[in-house]
């Protein structure tokens, strides 16, 4: 699998697409598939490079589509195609001042002479999808309900830098800030898709989560929500009187399939046209399909092998003590000593992951040739972990200091195929140098997640999604990080992050974070260890829009579908009805 | 009553095996920046998960009594409207294949059973034997492979054509939905075929050796009017075996479902478990436990229907 994989990952990079259209072979599987079945109604249906329907499998139904409290790819790809944003970030990420950020909801910005306020003009054109106008109110009033002790939700510490924000006049709002910071203008636009307070404001705050909102919204977006119906299929339609212009697809609708391989399978006999993350063990199969393409994705995650810093406390008054293995760095920079990162990331992913350089995926990284990373040198291991006081002193390979075994458990999310992967060659590795790690495989939600919350734990396979402007390193690795649960803690690193989130010259702070990184590399509070690159299967037939790390669904609204291969349910239109 | 109380001691009996799990409806939440540790306190303190499980035992059951059966976390709606989605996609699945087993299978059985030690009823018995032995979801994954990739002849997942059926005429419509249960339905009652037939063979041909059938013989009925008296009597069993099967059928639903993408109970039940939807998962077992109680009690009509002996019994 592995030789033939790399080929079609390295022909795909190459390329862009895998294999020519055969369109007489998918017309004859369609019209299986369809037999007996004719378009009864066709109205509506985009012309030229417009119209199609884009069916999307995948395995999880959305809990909800009311925003503040969307959360994974299931929600978002609908809600961000639903609802608007002030402000888009750019495709290259950038997220010093607005450079890079086109305008959404707001047809422009003005910053105050202090900077700690920017006045947003809403497009006059904007309406909701019921027809009210976009007002400035709407803007105030979704900045309370994000931040809302009732609604609780998770972007909220996103906008802790945002004080107030009021409407100026009924087209202007206006966002205040505490502080000055590079990123002030992404905390008031990335976070939040505005909502209709028209709608919403007569509900109190604790009714808005279960609202009937959240499963039938009403946005301002490029496609309008039409159906979804429990456990089957979400349905949104092309907003055909959108002030920024229709989207170019006249449907877009979900399935849902639990199973991933049944998922797969629906993909691969024509009856859905995209499928987010594909197996490694079924891309061949996907490749060497005719009617199907596969295409790169490199989402904003990382995966690590994270120690725990900290010794398991007696009780949670008492003080905390160094961890007896990973309390000392000369270990763990042996330990990262003892991997061959680079041969065990092409072993656990093959051509589908990149070595991580730092807790970060590369594309956020300033210059990744700059960073000095530990070689992998199996005697300067052994070496640095003799004088560490770790030594075999009994013969049987293992290492003991004190009486003490060199031992620990490495917990792993078992759902996660590459880092079990991993753990069980990191496990290998180690050996040969005298440390006995258990591999404990543990459910990520329900046993994993309350160990590291309570910090009980050695070792885990780790890993993060990010936002592009890396505010939540501050969360994650600074020292009081509220999810920084292996209490890494360096006043250098700490200060560097400061340094980088709040300088507003981007060469300046660009040195910062590369300094930064470079201090996590030397600390080892982690052994980086992979990114992952997602291979996205999609229809032949269907032309897609750049696909942005942050969020593959970004662009859905400019995806089309190629007019010389419509198949029939391309000519159904958007339906009379809607 | 009786079957009043198992109702109540299966739910509550689900109830805390799932709270004395690890994890609760906070916990099924992917690794993302943002939701912090305290966070996630603040939703169990929300959702009254931090509470001990006794006080949230009585809460639960008194909300119950009432017929509150409470907010799904995995849908975030209340849990009745989930069932009223999924729970006739569910009956409609396990009734037509229940019906097509007990048909299939006490013809089938009862066929054999009259030809017993044939070579045509050895090789029937060692395909059921074969078939019997496989899990539904194996078997449904066979079906799903061949059928839906394979050959491109029937539908592979979720109840109609998401893309077309709306704009499908009635007949349109009725055949799309009808193309779209084979594939869930052949995997549970071609099993469930397998299993009756067994059965139905074993019982004719114990029959076909009682007196009243020599007696039938010997007064001059004809093979095929004797066969049928003793199939109305080996049909007996079957009857109570169908009451038996159907919690049975009803655990082979919730993976036929999940590899059909049916939309049905099944499913949500394995994604509420996942998620820790305590609500969820304590309505589907209520509802389970219902289904079983009443699938006895129908069994138990039939049968006195069946065999007019037991309503005096």
């Amino acid at each position: 699998m592995s030789v033939s994989l790399r080929r079609i990952v390295s022909r795909l990079v190459v390329t862009g697409n895998i294999r020519p259209a055969r369109f007489a072979h998918w017309v004859g599987v369609t019209a299986l598939l369809c037999s007996g079945c004719s378009v009864a109604g066709r109205d509506t249906v985009g012309a030229g490079d417009s119209g199609g329907t884009l069916v999307i499998v995948q395995p999880f139904e959305p809990k909800t589509l009311f925003p503040p409290r969307a959360n994974g790819t299931q929600e978002l790809s609908v809600v961000a195609s639903v609802f608007d944003r002030l402000a888009e970030i750019g495709p290259a990420l950038g997220t010093i001042g607005d450079a890079g950020f086109a305008p959404r909801l707001a047809k422009s910005w003005a910053w105050a002479a202090d900077s700690l306020s920017i006045a947003f003009s809403l497009d006059p054109r904007a309406h909701w999808h019921d027809g009210v106008p976009v007002k400035a109110e709407d803007v105030r009033y979704t900045f309370h309900v994000y931040t809302s002790d009732a609604v609780l939700s998770q972007y909220r510490s996103l906008l802790a830098n945002i004080d107030s924000v009021s409407a100026r006049d009924s087209l202007t709002a206006v966002v205040w800030f505490k502080r000055r910071t590079p990123q002030q203008f992404m905390d008031a636009t990335y976070s939040m898709f505005i909502l209709p307070s028209h709608l919403l404001a007569s509900l109190p705050d604790s009714a808005l989560v279960a609202a009937p909102f959240g499963r039938q919204p009403v946005g301002t977006g490029r496609f309008r929500f039409s159906r979804w119906d429990a456990g089957t299929r979400l349905e949104i339609i092309t907003d055909t009187a959108n002030a920024r212009g229709r989207a170019k697809l006249d449907r877009v609708i979900w399935t849902f399939v639990s199973d991933q391989g049944a998922a797969t399978v629906k993909l691969l006999a024509g009856e859905a046209d995209f499928l987010e993350k594909i197996r490694p063990e079924n891309i061949p199969q996907v490749a060497s399909t005719p009617t199907v393409r596969l295409e790169d994705n490199r989402p904003l995650s990382y995966s690590y092998l994270g120690f725990n810093l900290h010794a398991q406390r007696s009780s949670p008054d008492s003080n905390p003590m160094p961890h007896p293995v990973f309390g000392d760095v000369r270990v763990r920079r042996a330990l990262a000593m003892a991997l061959d990162r680079p041969r065990m990331v092409r072993a656990a992913l093959d051509s589908l992951g990149l070595v991580a350089f730092a807790p970060a995926p590369r594309v956020l990284i300033p210059d990744t040739s700059a960073l000095r990373q530990i070689p992998y040198n199996v005697v300067a291991a052994k070496a640095l972990l003799d004088s560490a006081g770790w030594r075999d002193s009994n013969g049987d390979g293992m290492r003991e200091r004190d009486g003490k075994p060199l031992a620990f458990e490495l917990l792993v999310p078992s759902a996660s195929t590459p880092r079990m992967r991993l753990s069980e060659l990191i496990q290998s590795a180690l050996k040969d140098v005298g440390a006995n790690v258990t591999v404990q495989p543990l459910d990520g939600p329900t046993a994993l997640g309350p160990r590291l919350d309570a910090r009980n734990f050695d070792a885990w396979m780790g890993g993060w999604a990010t936002n592009p402007g890396l505010q939540g390193m501050r969360q994650t690795w600074a020292s009081r990080g509220a999810s920084n649960s292996q209490s890494y803690e360096s006043p250098a690193f700490d200060a560097l992050l400061d340094s980088a989130l709040t300088t507003f010259d981007a060469a300046r702070s660009r040195g910062y974070w590369a300094r930064a990184f470079q201090q996590t590399i030397d600390d080892v509070p982690s052994v980086w260890l992979f990114e992952e690159r997602a291979l996205v299967a999609v229809h032949t037939r269907i032309r897609l829009a750049p696909l942005r790390a942050d969020a593959w669904y970004a662009n859905l609204a400019d995806w089309s579908v190629d007019p010389a291969h419509r198949i029939d349910r391309d000519k159904i239109g958007i339906g009379g009805a809607r | 009553m009786q079957s009043l109380l198992v109702v109540v001691v299966a739910a509550s009996f689900s109830f805390v095996v799932l709270h004395v799990a690890p994890g609760d409806p906070v916990s099924d939440i992917a690794d993302a920046t943002g939701i912090s540790a305290n966070l996630k306190a603040q939703w169990r303190a929300q959702g009254g998960y931090d509470q001990p499980i006794g006080v949230q035992y009585v809460r639960w059951i008194a909300n119950v009594a009432r017929g509150r059966l409470g907010q799904s976390t995995s849908h975030q709606r209340p849990v009745i409207d989930v069932i009223g989605d999924r729970l006739p996609s569910t009956l409609l699945l396990m009734s037509l294949a229940l019906a097509g087993s007990v048909l299939l299978g006490a013809a089938l059985g009862a066929w054999q059973g009259a030809r017993a030690g044939t070579r045509r009823d050895r090789a029937l018995t060692f395909a059921s034997l074969l078939l019997y032995s496989l899990p539904e979801f194996w078997f449904a994954l066979l079906l799903l492979y061949v059928f839906a990739l394979r050959l491109h002849v029937l539908p592979a997942s979720g109840d109609v054509d998401a893309a077309m059926h709306d704009s499908m005429t009635g007949w349109q419509q009725l055949v799309d939905r009808a193309r779209h249960l084979v594939l869930p339905w052949a995997s549970l009652a071609v099993i469930g075929t397998a299993i009756f037939a067994r059965y139905q063979r074993e019982t004719m041909r114990e029959v076909l050796r009682e007196p009243f059938v020599r007696t039938a013989r010997a007064k001059g009925l004809t093979e095929s009017a004797v066969r049928r008296q003793a199939w109305r009597a080996a049909i007996l069993p079957i009857v109570t075996l169908s009451g038996l099967f159907f919690p049975a059928l009803l655990t082979g639903a919730v993976f036929v479902e999940r590899v059909f993408g049916w939309p049905g109970m099944g499913t949500a039940l394995l994604d509420a478990i996942r998620g820790r939807d305590y609500a969820l998962v304590s309505a589907c077992v209520i509802v389970g436990s219902a289904m079983t109680a009443l699938g006895t009690l129908l069994a138990d009509g039939v049968r006195m229907f069946v065999d007019p002996r037991l309503r005096n019994v």
